[in-house]
């Protein structure tokens, strides 16, 4: 019995000594030490980048995203990040809210990736490989009666590609794109999905509280927001019927359908306080009470950047 | 016991039957018959409008709080007041907003039940352009449990193209409809249409 006890721990020592030895063979073989960090890069590197493009002609792979076109959005999201626009009644605003990190952080990387993308029909962001279905590539630059996002036909193409490539229980019933279903459960984004994307595409730590139905029960939200937002980012993922009273219906179903990006939170009284937060391409500032706040909250997601070798 | 089962019975008669009760159809009439107030309304927000760009609704259906966002290049401020709290004027004073001309549409919107009105931008040929969206809740009896329905009317600055059942499109040639809010809109006139909507913005 001891015997076999004792074979099973030597089992283990050695498993573990071919999981170590390998791993250093792996991080010797690229000449580089394995590095968990954030990928960063300036505004500066991107628009100097995007000053080269000068060669860009139409993608067979985009029939309908004129290079002219795709470029002017590319620059225009660089060089205000704050007004990428997920469209009037689509269900992108996920999409866009994580978009605020790439291209506040590492618009390079962003750049690299939609030229990429534009180029081949194909191309790696972060730890994804993307090849998009076709109805995607048709659909992308037709979208139309949706504001600003009309004329944005590179946000159309990035937007339809994450809304392609990831998907979470909400999107089980309706996984094929169709025209319209930007405004359908084909672009719907649930709060593990939300993360999964921010972690996987641009690399960053996520503590997260909340979920899709429970609210996440914070005693004092306005403290933990302000703490929060001193170290990184915040994506807050929101009941938009509250927040921007689309309905009188007394009888509502609460659950979060929007995710906006914290900016700042400031109390005004004991029972008042100022937020402000990106959504619908530009800041708005509005004034909420502790308890309404409290309500509209379903999901909390605190982003950092990783530093080299942080777990 | 009986006489619980015949109630019981009753009670679901009546809501089977409330639930098939249609609304009171929004027809041109409805414009018709307000068509100066509602040109009223529409032509007071685009003088406002062009001195200051916001949206102004109502946030209840007693009409008693007054939601209103105030759009600046580099923010958009949304706050909510009570009808008659000094704060509202404060707040448009504050913003350089025309406060009288204000009023005066917050109390013409209210004397017609006129929920919301913004601007919409949309695009055609690359080109920006706008229109008044205002959204009007019907007087009709509400239905326990049923979502609440509202009129929207929009207005353009151009002539529109329709289809042969009157529905609008996007271009003369190309007979694609042109939803907004992925709604269809159904003609009044050449630069007024309408549409029945669960969302009132």
């Amino acid at each position: 019995m001891r015997t076999g006890k004792k074979n099973i721990i030597r089992l283990l020592y050695t498993l573990l000594s071919c999981c170590i030895y390998l791993g250093c063979l792996k991080a010797s073989a690229t000449g580089k030490p394995i590095s968990d960090t954030t990928p960063l890069s300036t505004k500066e590197q991107a628009l100097a980048f995007l000053d080269k493009q000068t060669d860009l002609t139409a993608s067979n792979f985009w029939p309908n995203v004129h290079p002219v076109f795709f470029l002017q959005n590319l620059r225009k999201n660089i060089e205000n990040p704050l007004s990428i626009y997920e469209g009037r009644s689509t269900n992108f605003c996920g999409y866009a809210a994580l978009s605020y990190l790439p291209l506040h952080d590492d618009p390079l990387g962003y750049l690299r990736f939609m030229l990429e993308i534009y180029k081949n029909g194909k191309a790696v962001y972060g730890k994804e490989y993307f090849e998009p279905s076709r109805e995607i590539k048709l659909a992308a630059g037709t979208l139309s009666f949706k504001g600003e996002l009309d004329i944005r036909p590179a946000d159309q193409l990035w937007f339809m590609l994450l809304a392609d490539h990831f998907k979470g229980y909400l999107n089980f019933f309706d996984k094929q794109y169709n025209p319209g279903d930007e405004n359908k459960t084909w672009a719907a984004v649930n709060f593990a999905k939300f993360n999964r994307m921010v972690r996987n595409l641009f690399n960053y730590r996520i503590e997260s509280i909340g979920s899709d139905l429970v609210r996440p029960g914070l005693r004092d939200p306005v403290e933990y927001l302000s703490e929060r937002l001193q170290t990184g980012n915040i994506a807050l993922f929101v009941n938009n019927l509250d927040l921007y009273k689309k309905n009188h219906t007394q009888l509502k179903f609460a659950v979060p359908t929007h995710f906006v990006i914290l900016l700042n939170i400031t109390e005004i009284d004991d029972d008042t306080v100022a937020i402000t937060y990106w959504d619908y391409g530009g800041k708005t500032l509005q004034r909420v009470s502790v308890s309404f706040l409290k309500k509209i909250i379903f999901g909390i997601s605190h982003i950092t950047q990783k530093t080299v070798h942080a777990k | 016991m009986q006489n619980n089962r015949n109630y019981i019975l009753l009670l679901c008669l009546v809501l089977l039957f409330g639930s098939c009760v249609s609304r009171k159809v929004f027809s041109t009439n409805y414009y018709h018959e307000n068509e100066k107030t509602l040109t009223g309304i529409e032509q007071s927000f685009k003088t406002l409008y062009a001195q200051k760009p916001f949206s102004l609704g109502f946030s209840d259906l007693s009409f008693n709080y007054i939601s209103i966002e105030i759009i600046t290049d580099s923010i958009k401020y949304i706050y909510e007041f009570q009808i008659n709290e000094p704060r509202f004027q404060d707040t448009l004073h504050k913003y350089n907003l025309p406060a009288d001309g204000i009023t005066n549409l917050v109390n013409q919107m209210r004397s017609i039940h006129c929920l919301w009105i913004n601007n919409l931008d949309f695009y055609t040929n690359n080109q920006k352009r706008s229109l008044v969206f205002m959204s009007i809740h019907p007087l009709a009896i509400h239905i326990p449990f049923a979502p609440e329905k509202y009129y929207i009317l929009t207005f353009y600055s151009q002539p529109q193209y329709f289809d042969s059942e009157g529905r609008l499109l996007e271009r003369r040639r190309l007979k694609k409809l042109r939803k907004i809010n992925d709604e269809v809109f159904r003609r009044i006139n050449d630069k007024v249409c309408y549409t029945i909507s669960e969302r009132f913005r």
